[in-house]
């Protein structure tokens, strides 16, 4: 009963394994490609960025600062981003996007009308790059942190699996088998020595059946008439 | 007959003036300040001019805010020292120079009230050459239209509110409409002064006051493309003055798109030349190490025009021009210490050099 239980769970536990090997297997590669994604975001980032900032310096070179105005004439977010999931083999990262439904167009269209109000768009539309890629680059990272738990995880869940639970159930069924055999072993020996006795006491009985016989057979036979031991008569 | 008296009332301040213009920053030290790698070789090299005792103080890694901020002080203390010692007409003069600076002030406040911010952390924020005593009194009105009725009445600069808007455009209007809308009115007004106050300083301050004129027309004819501005309102922010008026700011007043900007800015020799050479469309995409926008060309030309005003004498002038210099100095230096400070060397001679 108990070995049959046993031997379903060491079934289990073995599918177990390896569906889950498949899974961390196929986060790894996820994981690869996402940090190679990663790379290049951050390299790019640099390099725009760089430039965003310098048009900004243009902007104060033409205009003067402009950062109050901006600032004042932003009513609402014309930048909004968007989080979803996605299901990467059971595991949900937060994608997120840039909401592309509020298109509302710039508020602060008007800003150096005077002068500058090229530079300033110019800049509007750099730091709106800059913008938009570190949005990818968030949406890359947090599916490198969440990736990277869930793979360690997947990864420890494994090796418990493999190193732990496997041998331990493995374990109980040898215990299990051995213990039945000495069972077994046990049984037999008991018939074995059932057996013998039995053989012994049929020996025994069949000595005794044996002796009596030849016993019977050796005592003279009675001789009654010889026993009589007649007076003679004598007439 | 101005030239008997001049020197009786400005004679001082014009020395003064001139000996300020020749502190201002020559072609060999720009080299030396491109050359810089850092920060501090840059605040090393600027210890030899007019900036050198406003900037010994700051602790050393200086960002370029810092540096833009020193240098304008520089720029105000040098400029305060002229108006307390300005006389009448001059002193009217130097005051005219500096309403440019408070129309910028009263709108930054203006904008502030609207959006109901704190108007005192503002106050640092304005202008220093654009304070005027009641302004510390504008933060005291919370709406615009106590802001206008109590406030901006006493102020210089209540003739160009009251000229081109009423306190319910200060609810509606778009305020850089309103910036605009001052700046053009006060144009005009410096422009008739400055007639008023006769030869050599009318002709001189008109070429200046003209060009500035053109310039913004231009600008807000190449901002206003694909903006809620409409055609009527564009024309209305035109300066009624300049080389341009009135016959091309009508046709400009009309125009879609930078080309036909470009035609008709052809049509004048002086604009002609500015052209060549300019990439108009610079807005859109990345500009190149050696790409020159138009707004450059203008720079160019308005440093010539106020280098010329410094060759005639007996005339108001050079206050004007010195200021304009200055700032632009200022604009230079805080470019070259920007590409130094972000390592884009390869554009780093962009700047308007002066002398």
């Amino acid at each position: 009963m108990n070995l049959t239980t046993t031997k379903t769970r060491l079934k289990g536990a073995e599918t177990g394994h390896s569906l889950l090997k498949r899974k961390s297997e196929a986060l790894t590669t996820r994981f690869r490609a996402i940090v190679r994604k990663i790379e290049d975001a951050k390299l790019k980032m640099g390099k725009v960025m760089q430039n965003a900032s310098f048009s900004l310096a243009e902007v104060a070179y033409i205009t003067g600062d402009i950062s109050y105005q901006v600032r004042e004439s932003a009513k609402h977010a014309t930048f909004r981003v968007s989080a979803k999931q996605e299901n990467v083999s059971g595991v949900l990262l937060p994608a997120f996007e840039r909401d592309t439904r509020t298109g509302g167009g710039s508020q602060f269209e008007l800003t150096g009308l005077g002068r500058g109000g090229q530079q300033i768009q110019k800049a509007r539309a750099v730091y709106m790059t800059a913008v938009e890629m570190l949005v990818e680059l968030a949406s890359l990272q947090t599916a490198f942190v969440i990736l990277d738990e869930v793979i360690k995880l997947t990864n420890r869940r494994v090796n418990a699996i493999e190193y732990v639970i496997i041998p331990r159930i493995e374990n109980t069924i040898s215990y299990i088998n051995s213990e039945l055999d000495e069972q077994d072993r046990e049984e037999f020996y008991r018939l074995k020595k059932i057996q013998g006795k039995k053989k012994e006491r049929a020996a025994v009985a069949q000595r005794e059946t044996d002796a009596k016989a030849t016993a019977r057979r050796e005592m003279p036979v009675r001789d009654i008439l010889a026993e009589q031991v007649d007076e003679d008569i004598i007439f | 007959m101005n030239e008997i008296y001049f020197n009786a009332y400005a004679g001082y301040l014009e020395g003064v003036v001139r000996g300020y213009r020749d502190g201002l920053i020559t072609a060999p030290q720009y080299l030396n300040l491109t050359q810089c790698e850092t920060m501090d070789d840059l605040k090393l090299q600027l210890a030899t001019t007019d900036y050198a005792s406003f900037l010994q103080n700051e602790p050393s890694p200086m960002s370029t805010s810092t540096l833009s901020a020193r240098c304008t002080d520089a720029l105000v203390a040098e400029f305060q020292y002229l108006q307390q010692n300005a006389a009448e007409p001059i002193s009217k003069f130097l005051d005219y120079i500096t309403y440019g600076y408070m129309i910028d002030n009263v709108i930054l406040l203006i904008t502030g009230t609207l959006h109901e911010r704190d108007t005192h952390d503002l106050l640092e924020k304005c202008h220093p050459l654009g304070f005027f005593d009641t302004m510390p009194a504008l933060c005291v009105a919370t709406t615009v239209q106590d802001l206008y009725s109590t406030v901006l009445v006493d102020s210089p600069l209540a003739g160009y509110f009251r000229e081109c808007l009423s306190a319910e455009d200060l609810n509606e209007l778009n305020i850089e409409i309103i910036r605009n809308t001052l700046h053009k009115a006060y144009l005009e007004d410096f422009y008739a002064y400055c007639q008023s106050l006769g030869e050599p300083t009318a002709s001189i301050m008109s070429d200046i006051l003209k060009l500035e004129a053109d310039r913004r027309t231009v600008n807000i004819t190449i901002n206003s493309f694909g903006t809620e501005l409409s055609k009527d309102d564009r024309a209305k922010l035109y300066p009624r003055l300049g080389n341009m008026y009135p016959e091309a700011q009508t046709r400009l007043a009309r125009v879609d798109d930078i080309d036909q900007v470009k035609a008709i800015l052809e049509q004048y020799s002086e604009y002609k030349a500015m052209l060549v050479g300019v990439s108009l469309g610079a807005s859109s995409g990345g500009t190149g190490a050696n790409d020159v926008t138009l707004e450059d060309r203008f720079f160019a030309r308005e440093v010539q025009f106020n280098k010329d005003s410094f060759e005639q004498q007996f005339h108001y002038g050079v206050f004007y021009s010195w200021l304009r210099l200055k700032e632009q100095e200022i604009r230079n230096v805080v470019w070259v210490a920007e590409c130094i400070s972000q390592q884009q060397k390869d554009k780093i001679n962009n700047y308007t050099s002066i002398y």
